[in-house]
């Protein structure tokens, strides 16, 4: 049987003796580690702690430049306009829906193909790869696509965002990948004692896949997430949009960008952090899901006999 | 070969298959719009002045560019009044306000477009001409009593005629203005200019020693650091400029002007008043008056430089005035007052141009006119957003409940509603709450409906130039389908090089003495070929068309 | 006017780590697949190691199988509206036929081909793309690394979860922060006039639009590039550094021999892919970044198509180009993968 133990591959104690010596050279090399990325977290923070700031700081002091990493002139308005709006919470809850049901789906049909491509043995493997890859850099267009969509009557509905984008092929060609190195002793041994395609994928494969799945529904997940496109593309009615569309429009009414003229008349007035607020609220429950996935990026290593 | 394929062959046909019948293709409109047949619903003697009310109920579906701060709501007055008077209900399809241009372009490109499609800007129609998507709406305008009215009363003759395609017709009902509406202009610090003695300049000449003055009193600082540069270097302030010194640039850039001594289109960098006009502002970035980020920051930038002191002018109009100077101003320096200066004038003389007296209107589907309600729906709009009525009701609501009006006419918005800062504190908002003054409808009108809901100071600067004299229109100089592709690069590529060049010699990258290179270079790229296509297109208009 | 949707595709998640292995292992080296073979002998006593039809079928249905709804997402929403693209061959009309009103056979080839500033553009677009390539696909192999040297599970955490974090700001955030960082009173030429340097306006100056815009692309993709490698490290068999370090490793030799050709395989699967994508220079980036003064070497494809669409809004262009785009991706992902079949004996197929 298969047991699992969940390492990560780091370094372990160094031992004592003739190491000696690169033990303090490498001990110099972790310092070093250390500052260099405690550097690289402070060059990442900063902006972040400046929008964070920014988010609950008053207009005028964002407009006379005042914030820095620290709030100034407190205040929750810009939070308040946004989480009092009843469609903000609706659309919210779109997000969500639309992100685990497309992930689901997402992860299911990349995971299907890319073990079957996975198989050196199938015949026609070359063609499937084919398939997917020429998908890559050939696509319709809008036009088509939309005339497409609208066809199937996928227009205002759930999948018109969830199956366009159903499997991302660079996603697909790195768990084949994965699936690849699997060793083929365990598979073998699984045949032998008589599971079928089906079950060996399910009990065998995907248990010890762990990483590369949660990296894949991390991908999935973030992209479906932050994905406004499809949404603004083939839906028209306000109560269906993700909370992106919501929030990019509401960053375009306070921007005198698209303007060139009489046009800008019509930008009333909006708040000067919606851009820093916008960012807060969609990126908070991602990085919430991250540590959850986290665990899962534990090695797949066996110990104990699999042979015989 | 095996089921598998042959089931996705098939599915692949079917797809297609759907695909090609729903995209029915752009059926040419019925040229003939007095067909008995479609006047269902219609009113049968309606004139200018007269309400509209549809015979039967009907429903059309619009396409409504939501904005975001007083997003669509099922509930609002303004629908349900619409239907109360019209007997006309409106289907709106939401597109979000920051992508509708694009959308827009989708639904068209696609056939799949409601019947009215608002929020057009003249100019925006051409590119769906030639698919025969869009209603010739020029051959149904018997149909709209209001509106011809307006065009005879405001003298918008010369104005609709510059909308004209290369058969003759225009595609968009544009917005009207009774006046030429002038919104941008420079705000400067008031109290500084109190302090320093200096008046208020009224030209780009006077703005020029306004600066050296205020320069010598603040020698560390760049007086002026302009903003409105995103979508184009300096894109406001040489479309302001441009104006006084008799040529185009900025946002209004177009490669060709029309010269109305020489009566024929001129390469517009070629032009003196062009040079001149680069002189003027190169001399200002030279002698440090102006901050040469003025061109590339952007905005909160700028912003940024003025509510903070650092400098003392920069671009505006009306709303960034009050919603983001006034308080940016305030937290820094409770002393500070800004105010826009008037509009300068400049070597031609104080000008402004008629063409923003026809803006923001609606593009028809061409599909529109074989419905057996086409001409209510003409009738519709005609009353919606031509007539006096149709123009206050979408603007200011409905009397009694969301504004009172005086015995002179003076309206006054209901005491607990607020728009652009007039009842500050009011519970309820025209724009949130009811759906009126919204961008889908109320453009443009008679300018006391305009001035209606300005500030004083807004209409003391509106104030200060109605006196203002208006440069010539360009004539209508149409082109045909092919040429508008061949043009289409040339056009571009010219437009980089002098946007470019623009600001390189502004900056004083490139030396003045340059200047004719400079338009030898653009020759090369096709600046005379580019001229002479639109005057070719400028005769055979007038051949076919008188 | 956008030329193809930004999001069709789903977005990669850009030069990020790679992570799987193998392709390595040629057919014959698969013990499974020997033995099939080699036992399985057709009644024409086939030895080119093909298996015929039937029997791959019967052998292999249940793999079909799990093939079969991926290739019906294929089929209907990949390759039905690439038959759209025969626009960039035919004459198209906003509201029209979808598939063009006339064949105009190379017109529109021609009309890009012989425009100067398209090749403008396009070199643009290779330069911006390479040097992206050239910098952010190592950096997060060496972050990965970095991090992988932590001991406390704490510490690493932390700054994993940071790192990541730039990968979420949007594109608007980024260009003003830029703004404000790069202005003549900006940070950076603070330090630089500080140092005795005199102020320079980076955002007007042409040569250094590629070094603004490859370092603040470095600045926000080098952190989530590190997951994939980090999965990657996952797999990497612990017993080897025991024996290494028994032999006597250092750590340093530990990451040479033991770590770097465990995740080679991965590497060399995303450095294919990104190849293979490299011409798809962030379109919303350089447009934000970007003004005339910059255009000699900001300008790429897909903004001059931008500016291009935005005065005529001719989807047949932007097709064709579209097209032309998509022949250079995959002839180069074909060819990388060719090269590094043989060079290296890793391929992504």
């Amino acid at each position: 049987m298969v047991t699992t133990v969940e390492t990560s591959a780091g370094p372990l104690p160094a031992r004592t003796g003739s190491l000696l010596r690169e033990t303090r050279g490498y001990k110099v090399f972790r310092a070093f580690n250390v500052v260099a990325l405690l550097g690289v977290v402070a060059v990442t923070l900063y902006p972040f702690l400046m929008i964070i700031a920014r988010s609950f700081s008053s207009d005028t002091a964002i407009r006379s430049g005042r914030v820095n990493i620290w709030p100034v002139g407190f205040n929750l308005t810009t939070y308040q306009l946004v989480m009092n709006d009843a469609m903000f919470w609706t659309n919210y809850k779109n997000t969500v829906v639309y992100t685990v049901v497309a992930t689901a789906i997402a992860l299911v049909l990349t995971t299907c193909y890319a073990y079957v491509i996975s198989k050196h043995q199938l015949r026609g493997r070359s063609v499937l790869i084919g398939i997917a890859v020429f998908t890559m850099f050939f696509n319709g267009g809008l036009i088509p696509n939309y005339v497409l969509i609208t066809s199937l009557g996928l227009k205002n509905s759930l999948w018109a965002i969830v199956l366009p984008n159903a499997i991302s092929v660079f996603n697909l060609l790195v768990m084949k990948a994965f699936f690849e190195n699997l060793p083929l002793e365990l598979e073998e041994a699984a045949q032998i004692d008589g599971l079928g395609t089906y079950r060996i994928l399910w009990k065998i494969v995907i248990p010890l896949s762990k990483a590369v799945i949660a990296t894949m529904l991390l991908f999935y997940a973030v992209s479906f997430w932050n994905s406004w496109f499809a949404a603004f593309l083939y839906m028209d009615k306000s109560e269906l949009f993700p909370v992106t569309v919501y929030l990019r429009n509401l960053i375009a009414g306070s921007s005198t960008a698209q303007s060139t003229g009489a046009a800008a008349a019509d930008v009333a007035q909006v708040s000067a952090n919606i851009q820093s607020v916008t960012m807060v609220l969609t990126v908070l429950p991602i990085l919430c899901v991250y540590p959850f996935v986290q665990r899962y990026f534990v090695s797949g290593v066996m110990l104990g006999s699999v042979k015989g | 070969m095996s089921q598998r394929t042959r089931a996705r062959g098939l599915a692949a046909a079917a797809a297609l298959a759907l695909a090609l019948t729903a995209c029915s293709g752009g059926s040419d409109g019925d040229e003939d719009g007095a067909a008995l047949d479609n006047r269902t619903g219609a009113m049968e003697d309606y004139a200018a002045g007269d309400q509209f009310t549809a015979t039967e109920p009907l429903t059309f579906s619009m396409l409504f560019s939501d904005h975001p701060n007083y997003p669509s709501q099922d509930d609002w007055l303004l629908w349900s009044e619409i239907t109360e008077r019209t007997n006309v209900t409106l289907d709106p399809t939401l597109v979000p306000m920051s992508d509708y241009e694009q959308k827009r372009s989708l639904l068209i490109g696609a056939g799949d477009a409601p019947s009215i499609i608002a929020k057009t800007y003249p100019g925006q129609e051409d590119a769906f001409v030639s698919s025969g998507a869009i209603l010739a709406v020029s051959d149904y305008v018997d149909l709209m009593p209001n509106y011809q009215k307006k065009v005879a009363d405001w003298g918008l003759e010369a104005n609709i005629d510059q909308l004209r395609q290369a058969d003759g017709k225009y595609y968009v009902l544009p917005g009207l203005h009774e006046a030429p509406w002038q919104d941008y202009t420079i705000a400067m610090r008031t109290d500084v200019l109190d302090e320093l003695g200096l008046a208020t300049p009224t030209s780009w000449d006077e703005f020029r020693t306004t600066l050296e003055a205020i320069k010598e009193a603040r020698p560390g600082e760049y007086p002026f650091s302009d903003r409105f540069s995103e979508t184009y270097p300096g894109g406001n302030l040489l479309n302001m400029a441009a104006l006084g010194f008799g040529t185009s640039a900025g946002w209004g850039y177009n490669n060709a002007t029309w010269d109305g001594d020489a009566e024929e289109f001129v390469a517009t960098a070629a032009m003196p008043e062009y040079k001149e006009m680069v002189e003027y502002f190169h001399d200002l970035v030279a002698d440090g008056l102006m901050d040469p980020e003025s061109f590339t920051q952007d905005d909160d930038s700028a912003i940024q430089k003025f509510v903070t002191g650092k400098s003392v002018a920069i671009g505006t109009n009306a709303q960034t005035v009050v919603n983001e100077y006034e308080p940016g101003l305030a937290t820094n320096d409770p002393d500070a007052t800004v105010a826009k200066i008037p509009f300068p004038c400049g070597p031609v003389g104080c000008v402004l141009n008629p063409v923003t007296q026809t803006e923001n209107g609606i593009m028809i589907n061409a599909d529109a006119a074989d419905s057996p309600n086409f001409v209510a729906m003409m009738q519709f709009i005609d009353w919606l957003y031509y007539s006096d009525e149709g123009q206050e009701f979408t603007k200011w609501g409905v009397e009694g409940t969301t504004f009172d009006k005086a015995a002179d006419g003076t309206r006054t918005l209901a005491a607990d509603v607020d728009y652009v800062g007039l009842n500050p504190g009011a519970p309820k908002h025209l724009q949130k709450d009811f759906g009126f003054a919204g961008g889908n409808f109320a453009y443009g009108g008679a300018t006391e409906l305009l001035w209606s809901t300005f500030s004083d100071a807004e209409v003391a600067f509106q104030e200060s130039i109605a006196d203002y004299d208006m440069i010539d229109l360009a004539p209508p100089a149409p082109l045909d389908e092919a040429e508008s592709e061949q043009l289409t690069l040339i056009d571009t590529t010219l437009r980089d090089a002098v946007s470019q060049g623009t600001i390189q010699f502004i900056l004083g990258q490139r030396d003045l003495s340059e200047w004719d290179a400079f338009v030898a270079d653009l020759e090369s790229k096709g600046a005379t070929q580019y001229v002479d296509v639109v005057n070719g297109a400028r005769d055979r208009y007038v051949a076919d068309n008188g | 006017m956008t030329v193809q949707g930004p999001e069709i595709t789903t977005p990669v998640p850009v030069p990020a780590g790679p992570a799987g292995p193998a392709a390595e292992i040629t057919p014959a080296a698969d013990p499974a697949a020997r033995r099939g073979r080699v036992s399985r002998r057709t009644r024409r006593g086939r030895l080119d190691g093909k298996v015929p039809w039937r029997v791959a079928l019967r052998r292999d249905w249940q793999l079909y199988s799990l093939a079969v709804l991926p290739l019906i997402f294929f089929a209907v929403f990949r390759y039905t509206p690439m038959l759209g693209n025969v626009i960039a061959f035919r004459k198209f009309r906003a509201g029209g036929n979808i598939f063009g009103e006339e064949w105009v056979g190379f017109r529109y080839v021609e009309m890009f081909l012989s425009d100067p500033t398209f090749w403008m553009v396009f070199r643009n677009t290779l330069v911006i793309g390479a040097l992206t390539l050239l910098f952010c696909f190592p950096l997060p192999i060496v972050l990965a690394l970095l991090l992988n040297e932590l001991r406390s599970r704490v510490f690493k955490r932390f700054v994993q979860s940071v790192s990541y974090l730039p990968h979420f700001l949007s594109i608007v955030i980024i260009a003003g922060m830029l703004f404000q960082l790069l202005s003549l009173e900006g940070t950076v030429n603070q330090v630089v006039t500080a140092l005795g340097g005199d102020a320079v306006p980076f955002l007007q100056q042409p040569e250094w639009f590629r070094a603004v815009y490859v370092s603040s692309e470095v600045w926000q993709t080098v952190g989530w590039g590190t997951i994939l490698y980090l999965a990657a490290l996952t797999t990497v068999d612990e017993s080897l550094y025991e024996a290494a370090r028994i032999d006597g490793a250092n750590r340093w030799k530990q990451t040479w021999h033991i770590t770097l050709p465990g995740i080679r395989p991965t590497m060399v699967t995303l450095l294919i892919l990104n190849i293979g994508t490299f011409m798809a220079v962030g379109f919303e980036k350089v447009l934000l970044l970007y003004n005339p003064l910059t255009y000699p070497t900001a300008d790429v494809i897909s903004t001059y198509l931008y500016r291009v669409g935005l005065v005529s809004n001719n989807f047949s262009y932007a097709a064709a180009i579209g097209l032309f785009e998509s022949i250079i991706g995959l002839t180069l992902i074909l060819s990388a993968n060719a090269i590094s079949k043989r060079a290296v004996g890793a391929s992504l197929w």
